[in-house]
């Protein structure tokens, strides 16, 4: 058994939202193991945990990747509630998708009760570029209005696969900053940072 | 001037003590070489009782050294005895998770949403909640809510989920409704085994399974806001059935919920809103269904045998043969599947009493008593039985192994024979008890184990016993003592001392010729030194002590007395008469009937020689008087007590002794009449 005496790293809780066969379950495999799975099974909820290197600071990610199947809508709140950060995806094939994450940045907002929630807007299976049906422009739109940044990933090539990872654990390190600061200190400034711009082309 | 002290302890351990100053100052105070032995030898005494002490704590810390190593052994043993439990313990509940999730359950499940008797269903329900409320402390009203069954349970390991370490085991109960965690309940250690923890609605928490937590492997999740905690199972399937029956259980909830808010609005029974989707395909035709209790019975005993719940198990066993004999129709497949859970119960408790280096013993034959009961008890007696006594076997042989061979040979046999014994005893205690009214397979087997064990101790004993160095009064003793010892065994029904003496008999009779040799040749050796003249004992007290000394024996001699210290006996004769004595004490303490003949004939044998020998002394005419004393003393006085001594043993005389005395008897009247001395005896 491992001694009780080594300190974990800092562990930053994040949790894959979004309809079912959007790509959560490939884009997590692909961040944790770096292998693509062709197959589709859908999820019930699986957790995961990794050592990584954010800016040179060891820390570790949990990452819960939920079902997106409508069946289990019902009980989502309760795994909501243990999140930190949320990468809400949808598959830029398919419009239903796009649409549902409305209905999951609000169920979000509504559990946690938090509108700087650290979020990324994810535009997943960006290599199936011949069969687009979202529009880079209204995922970017949606993204603006909601104040999140929007990335566009492929599980399949890992294009972006990393950076919304670190991305989303950057801002959850810089919300605990901040959460320490103001417990500590005094003041809340809760304007002050604005949200990281999307970059993407 | 001071005075130098009288040695002693103190003074001579004390710190400023300077040897050489101390003897200067002896050597000027006293003076004399008197004063100065006396001295020396105070401080010799002293040096003589520090040794002594030194030795003495040696010997001390020495035996305590042995005491310490032997219950560090012991730990050990049982430390190896914990860890064959647990290894068992694992490779059961992995086997038994593997089994019920492939084959049983699903079955199982269809089953049971088949049922309609919903008096027998909560029966059923409300023993099940019984017997938590038996196991677990503090668990009053959450068993006692209306509306609640069981559904699953079954022990976990809850892991820190941020160290990654293990906390502590629990014991988890999964509702309908909802999920229980119990402690292992450490201060009480009768019936209540766990403690109330915690109780979480199912439609409070959320299930998740962990994929990758490092090192820890079947792990899953649960999320009950704000607190995340980790349960680690005993093996993949392990998990994944309590996932599958978790999911299961909330989801039957959320449709029961929903059906419930449906139904107030539309007024639909819900009753049996859960088995409507899965009960449209079951057939039309009346179907034969059996009650919970009964088909749940193959799953209580997998409960039962992963817990160790051996009792249980069998009941449950009983219970459901008692149904399947009232309704013998349909039970095909589950009585299938009960036998095999049967099988392996039989299996796990025949491991229970098998023989196993790892297993320490320490508990005794009082730790198989459920095992054997309970396997008697589902028709397997024979094997039980089989196994209890090769159990005994090995824990007999593990005792002897710990009689050391130390002082003379009688404590050694005194010790070993006690030991054997008193085990026998308590084994065949233990046997009567655990088989009452055994069938005769079992009672044989037992008489064949005791007699098996007799021989091998006999054996032991013998090559100990008999051995050319061991004086004949030295195997008496031990003879004896078995005997005594073999006894004891009469108590429960067998009698083992006709085998005993059968096995001893050619020894004994070897050990009877080689004591008559050795008497012989003593014999021989002190005539080298005969003088044909009475006993001097020196001394008016001599005298007494050696009248007493034979007083004791039986023999009165003061008519032999003559003066203060003379004795009208040679002192070969004299020496005789003793150890005859106590040869013919040895004798008849090893009388059986079968070992007479050898006795007999060692007695006259040796009486013979001695007879023989005083002949010689006729020869010489001068003391004619005094050996013709000595042979009336041989032939009558000792005669007559050897007799009496021989009939209380044996019940009656020894012929060939009396045929002995009478020949000499007759030769000696044939002598006195050809010379002219007589004696008043003949
Ligand atoms: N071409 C391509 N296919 C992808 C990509 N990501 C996922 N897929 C495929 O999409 C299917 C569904 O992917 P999953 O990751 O299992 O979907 P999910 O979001 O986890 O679905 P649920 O678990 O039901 O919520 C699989 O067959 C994947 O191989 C991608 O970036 N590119
Ligand atoms: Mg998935």
């Amino acid at each position: 058994m491992a001694k009780k005496t080594t300190v974990q790293p800092a562990l930053h809780k994040v949790i894959m939202v979004g309809s079912g066969g959007v790509g959560k379950s490939a884009l997590t495999l692909q961040f944790m193991y770096d292998e693509f799975v062709e197959d589709y099974e859908p999820t019930k909820a699986d957790s995961y945990r990794k050592k990584i290197l954010l800016d040179g600071e060891e820390v570790q990610i949990d990452i819960l990747d939920t079902a997106g199947q409508e069946d289990y809508a019902a009980i989502r709140d309760n795994y909501f509630r243990s999140g930190e950060g949320f990468l809400c995806i949808f598959s830029i094939t398919e419009d239903e998708s796009f649409q549902a994450t409305q209905e999951f940045r609000e169920q979000i907002l509504r559990v946690k009760n938090d509108d700087q929630i650290p979020f990324l807007l994810v535009g997943n299976k960006c290599d199936l570029e011949e069969k687009r049906k979202v529009t880079l422009q209204e995922a970017q739109d949606r993204a603006n209005k909601w104040g999140v940044p929007y990335v566009e990933t492929s599980a399949k090539t890992r294009e972006h696969v990393d950076k919304v990872f670190y991305d989303l654990m950057r801002e959850i390190r810089a919300r605990k900053k901040e959460e320490n600061k103001t417990s500590n200190g005094r003041g809340k400034d809760k304007n002050k940072k604005k949200k990281l711009k999307c970059i993407i082309l | 001037m001071d005075i130098p002290k009288e040695p002693n302890f103190s003074l001579l351990s004390s710190q400023d003590f300077a040897p050489e100053k101390y003897v200067r100052d002896i050597s000027q105070n006293y003076v004399g070489g008197l004063e100065l032995q006396n001295i020396k030898k105070k401080i010799q005494a002293l040096a003589d009782e520090t040794s002594n002490n030194l030795k003495k704590n040696v010997y001390q810390n020495y035996v305590q050294f042995i005491e310490t190593a032997k219950e560090i052994s012991h730990l050990e043993s049982e430390m190896y005895q914990l860890s064959h439990l647990l290894s068992e313990q694992k490779g059961l509940l992995t086997a038994l998770s593997t089994s019920s999730i492939l084959e049983d359950n699903r079955a199982h499940f269809d089953v049971r949403n088949e049922k309609l008797d919903e008096q027998e269903l909560e029966e059923e329900n409300k023993q099940k909640l019984a017997t938590i409320l038996d196991k677990v402390e503090n668990c009053k009203e959450v068993v006692e809510a209306p509306d609640r069954f069981l559904l699953f349970e079954g022990d976990l390991l809850e892991i820190d989920a941020t160290e990654n370490t293990a906390i502590k085991f629990v014991h988890v109960y999964l509702f309908n409704d909802s999920l229980m965690l119990t402690n292992r309940n450490s201060n009480s250690r009768g019936l209540m085994r766990y403690a109330f923890e915690s109780l979480y609605e199912l439609s409070s928490l959320a299930v998740v399974n962990v994929r990758d937590l490092g090192n820890i492997k079947h792990a899953f999740k649960l999320l009950i806001f704000p607190d995340t905690r980790v349960f680690q199972c005993s093996s993949n399937a392990s998990k994944k059935e309590w996932l599958d029956k978790i999911d299961q259980a909330k989801k039957t909830r959320l449709v029961q919920e929903q059906q419930k808010r449906e139904s107030s609005l539309e007024k639909i029974s819900p009753a049996r809103s859960i088995s409507v989707d899965l009960s449209i395909n079951s057939q039309p035709e009346e179907i034969f269904t059996h009650p919970d209790w009964f088909l749940d019975i193959p799953d209580e005993l997998d409960v039962c045998i992963a817990q160790r719940q051996f009792e249980d198990a069998v009941n449950h066993i009983n219970k459901s043969k008692t149904y399947i004999n009232k309704h013998p129709e349909h039970v095909g497949a589950i009585q299938k599947k009960i036998d095999q859970k049967q099988n392996t119960l039989v299996e796990m408790l025949m491991k229970e009493l098998e023989v196993n280096p790892e297993k320490s013993l320490q508990g005794g034959l009082r730790a198989t008593r459920t095992a054997v009961r309970l396997l008697n008890q589902l028709g397997r007696s024979t094997q039980s039985c089989d196994l209890f006594l090769k159990l005994c076997s090995s824990m007999l042989k593990i005792q002897c192994k710990r009689v050391k061979r130390e002082g003379s040979t009688s404590t050694y046999v005194r010790h070993l024979s006690s030991v054997v014994f008193t085990n026998m005893c308590h084994m065949s205690e233990e046997f009567l008890r655990a088989f009452p009214d055994s069938c005769a397979n079992c009672a044989s087997a037992y008489v064949v184990w005791a007699s098996g064990e007799l021989s091998l101790f006999t054996t032991h004993f013998a090559k100990q016993v008999f051995m050319p160095q061991t004086s004949l009064s030295t195997i008496t003793e031990c003879v004896v003592l078995v005997r005594s010892q073999c006894e004891r065994l009469c108590t429960y029904g067998v009698d083992f001392r006709y085998q005993l003496d059968g096995a001893l008999r050619a020894p004994l009779s070897k050990a009877l010729n080689d004591a008559r040799d050795k008497f012989v040749d003593s014999i021989k050796l002190r005539a080298i030194d005969e003088k044909w003249i009475p006993v001097n004992l020196n001394t008016r007290s001599g005298l007494a002590r050696c009248l007493q000394e034979y007083a004791v024996l039986g023999l009165k001699l003061d008519t032999y007395v003559t003066g203060d210290v003379w004795l009208q006996l040679t002192s070969s004769n004299l020496a005789f008469t003793k150890s005859f004595l106590i040869l013919l004490d040895d004798c008849l303490k090893l009388k059986t009937t079968e070992l007479l003949h050898s006795i007999d004939e060692t007695l006259t044998k040796c009486f013979e020689a001695q007879l023989r020998y005083n002949e010689q002394g006729l020869k010489n005419e001068d003391q004619k008087q005094f050996i013709l004393k000595n042979f009336e003393f041989l032939l009558v006085v000792l005669v007559q007590l050897t007799q009496t001594k021989y009939k209380e043993a044996t019940g009656y005389e020894c012929d060939n002794l009396n045929k002995l005395v009478n020949d000499y008897l007759s030769l000696l009247k044939a002598r006195s009449t050809k010379t002219k001395y007589s004696s008043e005896f003949l």
